[in-house]
């Protein structure tokens, strides 16, 4: 066959065009977007689980990337106000090229902007754990920490079963988070057959709790369990629990174990009880991440990993879906059994809650040590 | 309880008290309404935090310290904000002021990180009881400091030269002009002063609250409020004011609701500000003309 010109010309235009394509292709990342607090009260430990998430990138993209292409972060400040993440998802949602998207560990504010989820349509991974943002019908929302009527019964199962006390101080902000924590814990001591001393919410970011701690003290209460969302109240409160002579067992949600308020509070912490989603030596993935995290952040520990987990998720979900369409990305997620991750082992089920169990820890001289798993079939 | 909320109430109110003179000063002598004062508290407490905290300077020297820099900031302050717009009526100042504490708020945020810092008391004893109450040494230091700054400020004001020269130009200073006082040079010493008194109330409200830009917020609005309760541009005004808000918030958190500690307040304010506009010791308008 005799090659011509126009013809040679034309397979030279057709392979560079091919190939420009296809190195087009191949450059092309895949976009996740994400809600961080970069400012705003919840800016430290937004940090701290930013730098966990572009650790778990990081080991994505070296394994492969997801569906063969790199991933890449497209971030936003959601300056930990739910006008704020509001803003922050609207932002991202414009950009069409982003295929899922990591949300905030504040349940008030993934509350905030649930209805936009819905809108757009698209896999929202998040770490709040008011129980009802999974059961509001919102079909987006995908949990990769456990819910808190998890972390109520595992409190009440603790203090009644194992510490074996009776009158309970619920303290709980008055917020989304705190508020469904609080639900939570009256429910749970509900069907252990009491009924809580004393229900005190608070409103967040306050100077002094003196009022709350003198009503715990006067309630007579043998255990004080608390929600509460911002580190520094916390801290507060420990300082004036101790200050005004209250001398109870104290088992405190996620944010008790928090370096972060831990630093704060200090000695006032020492004793005190946690319920722990992520604990460094709870399981061997915790630990790989643990160690991978205090090598490129000069031994610093990570304080969670449901960031790390999902993006781990996410990649499994599109790797298993084999696209980027949405609903079989989503499908993909809910079928996501066993898998394991720093959180615990993720067991998905229809309304994208995956986890069911909390670690039980003690502040022991400012040390986090691993008590026990308590873990719920349903 | 009621000793302990009425105690807490008054360390709290000291608080708002500290800053509430600070937004009086100025008022008096420049008629500027600085929302930056919260953010004077802010920066006396991160500059006491840099001195002892990463310095390990020794505590009272950080003290000194932070209150000696923040007068002069006072100054780059007054020559930032107030200087250039002295001649255009309050307004443009007002907004000078809160476009400046805005930036303050977030040139801390980038050049120390959103990290709320831990720092320690002025007294390793954290407290005593007297009886059934807990007298925790941060809000005694607190109440302590600040009558002793209410005391030197009636000295100075009604008993020193300087304090007369400065009331002259709070009350006319065209007149002041004339009769040789140095204006300038006075107003821009009430700005030094008032960014001192930001200091020392952001130096006492550290070990309680932590050091973070956040806390400029939670002060600086309570302190205006209190500002308004005890009668826009009164001393002695803003010292009650500051307290009454302190008690009326803690008390009503202790004993009708913790969650509307912050509403009680503000409805403290919106009473006044219905029955008696003119605070607990201001004038009206009309009776001042």
């Amino acid at each position: 066959m005799k090659l011509t010109r126009r013809a040679a010309l034309a397979s030279a235009a057709a392979v560079s065009t091919f190939s420009i394509l296809h190195r087009a292709n191949a450059a092309d990342t895949l976009k996740i977007g994400v809600c961080s607090p970069l400012t705003g009260p919840a800016a430290e430990v937004g940090a701290i689980q930013l730098n966990s998430l572009k650790l778990s990138t990081a080991e994505v993209n070296a394994a492969g990337g997801i569906l063969g292409r790199q991933v890449e972060l497209v971030i936003e400040d959601d300056a930990t106000t739910n006008p704020g993440i509001v803003l922050a998802f609207s932002r991202l949602a414009a950009n069409t090229d982003i295929a899922a998207f990591i949300g905030s560990i504040r349940s008030t504010q993934v509350n905030a902007m649930a209805p936009d989820v819905e809108k757009v349509g698209k896999p929202v991974m998040f770490g709040g754990t008011d129980p009802t943002l999974t059961h509001n019908g919102y079909k987006w929302l995908f949990r990769c920490r456990p819910n808190d009527s998890f972390s109520a019964r595992v409190i009440a199962d603790f203090g009644v079963n194992t510490l074996q006390l009776k009158k309970w101080a619920l303290v709980c902000s008055s917020d989304a988070f705190g508020t469904g924590g609080q639900n939570a814990l009256i429910a749970a001591l509900d069907k252990l057959g009491l009924k809580p001393t004393l229900v005190q919410p608070y409103a967040n970011q306050q100077a002094d709790f003196t009022p709350v701690v003198l009503a715990v003290k006067q309630s007579g209460a043998e255990v004080i369990a608390s929600y509460f969302t911002f580190e520094p109240d916390l801290a507060v409160f420990a300082r004036q629990v101790r200050q005004l002579g209250v001398r109870v067992p104290w088992i405190g949600s996620p944010s008790i174990v928090s370096p972060v308020t831990r630093n704060l509070a200090k000695n006032a912490l020492f004793g005190t009880y946690g319920i722990a989603d992520f604990t460094p030596d709870a399981n061997d993935e915790s630990k790989k991440f643990t160690a991978a995290y205090g090598k490129v952040h000069n031994n610093a520990l990570p304080d969670s990993g449901w960031t790390y987990d999902a993006m781990k998720i996410l990649a499994r979900a599109f790797n298993d879906a084999k696209t980027t369409d949405p609903v079989k990305v989503r499908e993909a997620i809910i079928a996501i059994k066993g898998m394991k991750g720093t959180e615990g082992t993720y067991n998905y089920d229809a309304n994208g809650d995956g986890l069911r169990g909390y670690n039980i820890v003690k502040n022991v001289d400012g040390n986090i040590v691993y008590d026990r798993h308590i873990e719920f079939d349903s | 309880m009621f000793l302990q909320l009425l105690f807490t109430g008054f360390g709290i109110g000291a608080i708002y008290a500290l800053v509430a003179l600070g937004f009086v000063l100025l008022i008096r002598a420049a008629s500027v309404v600085n929302f930056g004062q919260g953010e004077f508290a802010m920066l006396g407490a991160y500059a006491l935090v840099i001195a002892v905290n990463m310095f390990h300077l020794p505590y009272w020297v950080g003290i000194v310290l932070s209150i000696v820099v923040m007068a002069g900031f006072g100054v780059a302050f007054a020559g930032a904000t107030y200087w250039p717009l002295r001649n255009r009526g309050g307004l443009p100042v007002i907004i000078s002021t809160i476009g400046a504490s805005i930036f303050l708020e977030n040139m801390v945020l980038v050049l120390y990180g959103p990290n709320s810092e831990q720092i320690d008391g002025l007294f390793d004893n954290p407290g005593f009881d007297i009886g059934p109450v807990f007298v925790d040494s941060q809000y005694l230091s607190i109440i302590v400091v600040a009558t002793l700054l209410v005391a030197l400020q009636y000295f100075i004001f009604e008993r020193t030269l300087l304090g007369k020269k400065l009331q002259a130009t709070s009350q006319d200073k065209e007149m002041a002009s004339l009769l040789g006082i140095p204006v300038a040079m006075m107003i821009l010493i009430t700005f030094a002063y008032s960014s001192a008194l930001g200091a020392v109330a952001g130096i006492l409200v550290a070990p309680i609250l932590f050091v973070s830009t956040g806390m400029a917020a939670l002060i600086a609005l309570k302190a205006f409020a209190a500002n308004i309760i005890g009668g826009y541009g009164s001393i002695p005004g803003a010292i009650l004011g500051g307290l009454a808000l302190g008690v009326v918030e803690t008390m009503g958190a202790g004993y009708i609701s913790v969650p509307y500690k912050d509403a009680f307040a503000f409805l403290m304010l919106l009473m006044f500000l219905m029955v008696r506009p003119q605070g607990l010791f201001g004038e009206k308008i009309s009776e001042k003309a």
